[in-house]
């Protein structure tokens, strides 16, 4: 979270803002010339705004990028389906992915069509984490689409390397699967509730 | 389908095979290859603590390495200094163990002929002296051919050795963009994970034959037997040989002891030092080290073992090992991925 947005937060809030705003003007000045590094079109600036890499600092982000691989996509090619053994988790660099469920074996068909993620935006976290890990959704590229994906050997090598940066990013991937945790259950209250209406109703 | 996405696979399996078929058929640039790969691989580790972490720490690591470099740079010297020397005191000797195992075995003929009566006519000492000359001169006319290879390996060696530590990052990420999309997940995770067992296989074997050979050369020393540093350089070697190497280490101990007519040598005392550094290494050193990187049934050791000498030779034996686990971690991959299709 930044200075900025805390500080709008308390006045939204309505709570007491510091005297004196105690913004680092070199820092700012730097941020906002069109000559910064984070200002151009690189993975570095990709990731200045990817949300869940919120509290990694720029020099984390850095090394963060070298553990990546840059994937290209054809418009319409599987990225996986639904089933196959997974081992990563990808970003969306450029372009945009379709995620599909209920994808039978040996089916031409790619399923229900669920949702599509765009540019920043993130998915197949589970591999990374999941010992054994099945993709439960088929991916497919809506365009021409370039990922940035981090695998099982790469988290291993950046726990090796860099333990601190390694534990931040299992961090942040495990809130992630929390987030989705604790949306789940939402979904499975209320479709319980609304199970239990339709019951008395019947 | 697409078909660009089906000529991608097919390229890059082509590529694949040639490049196998490449190391098959050069087998002299294949070699001293696998050999810089082998050393690559132990200095590994300390690549990765010398170039990451903060100016301090980096300094402090390559301290660390010129001191240790030294340091084992020293007593590795000093065997080698040894080394030279017992070999110089075999050869003055030869002669001397010549007419000692001769001696000896007039006495066994002697004995046969008053225990049984029976002449025995046959010469084994000569006709296996005569052997041995015929196999030095064998190895001389050798001798140029090794030199060639040996200064072919010294070129080819510390070349290869550059390209791993400076380019492989570059040209592994290469070949990584060159693998398609559909196979790309399992393709990188089974490559990562034969390259950490072997990495794994190599050093904890490089080191168990270290800490081995060290006690066997300490052991003998004490003792005052003969040749100890050659000795206990042939035992830490041939330790990398799962189960069967141990054995063979001891053959040339056993071989001096007999053929030397000193009376201070005791086969016990030659015995309980193989037998100590061996339970050494089966107690402690192999299930710290290398038990958790195969993670192989014994059975399939040895018969991997025989396969691998059948195939490639000494080198066979020795790379066969991370080679069976890996495969078994492959099928297990496969069997996982079918029985959830099935």
């Amino acid at each position: 979270m930044s200075y900025e947005k805390d500080i709008m937060d308390k006045v939204e809030k309505g709570e007491s803002i510091p005297d004196k705003l105690d913004i680092p003007i070199l820092k700012f000045l730097w941020d906002a010339s069109p000559l910064s590094f984070a200002n151009k079109d690189t993975t570095y600036s990709f990731f200045k705004k990817v949300s869940v890499l919120n509290s990694f600092s720029d020099n984390e982000i850095r090394l963060f990028t070298k553990f990546l691989h840059k994937r290209e996509f054809i418009a319409n090619e599987v990225i996986f389906r639904q089933g196959d053994s997974g081992y990563g988790f990808y970003f969306i660099y450029d372009g945009s992915v379709d995620i599909y469920a209920n994808h039978l074996n040996n089916s031409q068909d790619h399923g229900d069509f669920v949702i599509r993620l765009e540019r920043r935006q993130y998915f197949g976290e589970m591999g990374l984490l999941e010992d054994f890990n099945r993709r439960s959704a088929t991916v497919i590229a809506h365009e021409n689409t370039v990922l940035l994906g981090i695998f099982k050997p790469d988290l291993d090598r950046m726990l090796e390397l860099y333990p601190v940066l390694g534990a931040k990013f299992l961090r942040e991937t495990a809130l992630i699967m929390a987030n989705r945790m604790g949306q789940l259950t939402r979904e499975v209250m209320s479709l319980k509730k609304k199970v239990k209406d339709l019951e008395k109703r019947v | 389908m697409h078909r660009n996405l089906k000529i991608k696979l097919v390229l890059f399996f082509f590529l694949l095979f040639a490049t196998i078929g490449f190391a098959i058929l050069f087998p002299r640039l294949t070699l001293p290859f696998g050999f810089a790969y082998i050393v690559y691989l132990i200095f590994k580790p300390l690549t990765s603590l010398l170039t990451t972490g903060t100016k301090k720490q980096r300094f402090f690591f390559f301290s660390l390495f010129i001191l240790g470099v030294s340091f084992s740079l020293f007593p590795l010297f000093a065997a080698f200094y040894n080394m030279d020397a017992d070999f110089s005191k075999f050869s003055a000797q030869l002669p001397e163990i010549q007419k000692n195992l001769q001696d000896k075995y007039f006495v066994f003929k002697v004995y046969i002929f008053e225990k049984f009566g029976y002449r025995l006519n046959i010469d084994p000492v000569t006709f296996m002296i005569k052997k041995l000359e015929q196999g030095g001169s064998l190895l001389l006319s050798l001798v140029p051919n090794l030199l060639s290879s040996f200064f072919e390996w010294l070129l080819l060696v510390p070349m290869f050795l550059f390209f791993l530590f400076f380019q492989s990052k570059k040209f592994g990420a290469k070949f990584l963009k060159a693998i398609p999309n559909s196979i790309f997940e399992k393709t990188y995770v089974l490559f990562s994970q034969f390259n950490a067992k072997f990495g794994q296989y190599i050093i904890a074997k490089f080191i168990e034959s270290t800490i081995l050979g060290t006690f066997v050369t300490l052991g003998l020393l004490l003792i005052g037997f003969p040749y100890p540093f050659i000795l206990g350089f042939v035992a830490g070697v041939t330790n990398i040989l799962p189960y069967i190497g141990p054995l063979i280490g001891i053959i040339p101990a056993v071989l001096v002891a007999l053929l030397s007519n000193d009376p201070n040598i005791s086969m016990l005392a030659l015995g309980l030092i193989y037998l100590i550094a061996n339970l050494i290494d089966m107690v402690l050193v192999f299930p710290l080290l290398v038990s958790k990187v195969v993670d192989l049934n014994p059975i399939i050791v040895v018969v991997s073992v025989i396969v691998g000498s059948q195939v490639g030779g000494v080198v066979g034996m020795i790379v066969i090992i991370p080679f069976i686990a890996f495969f078994k971690l492959l099928f297990e991959e496969i069997y996982k991925d079918l029985s959830v299709q099935l």
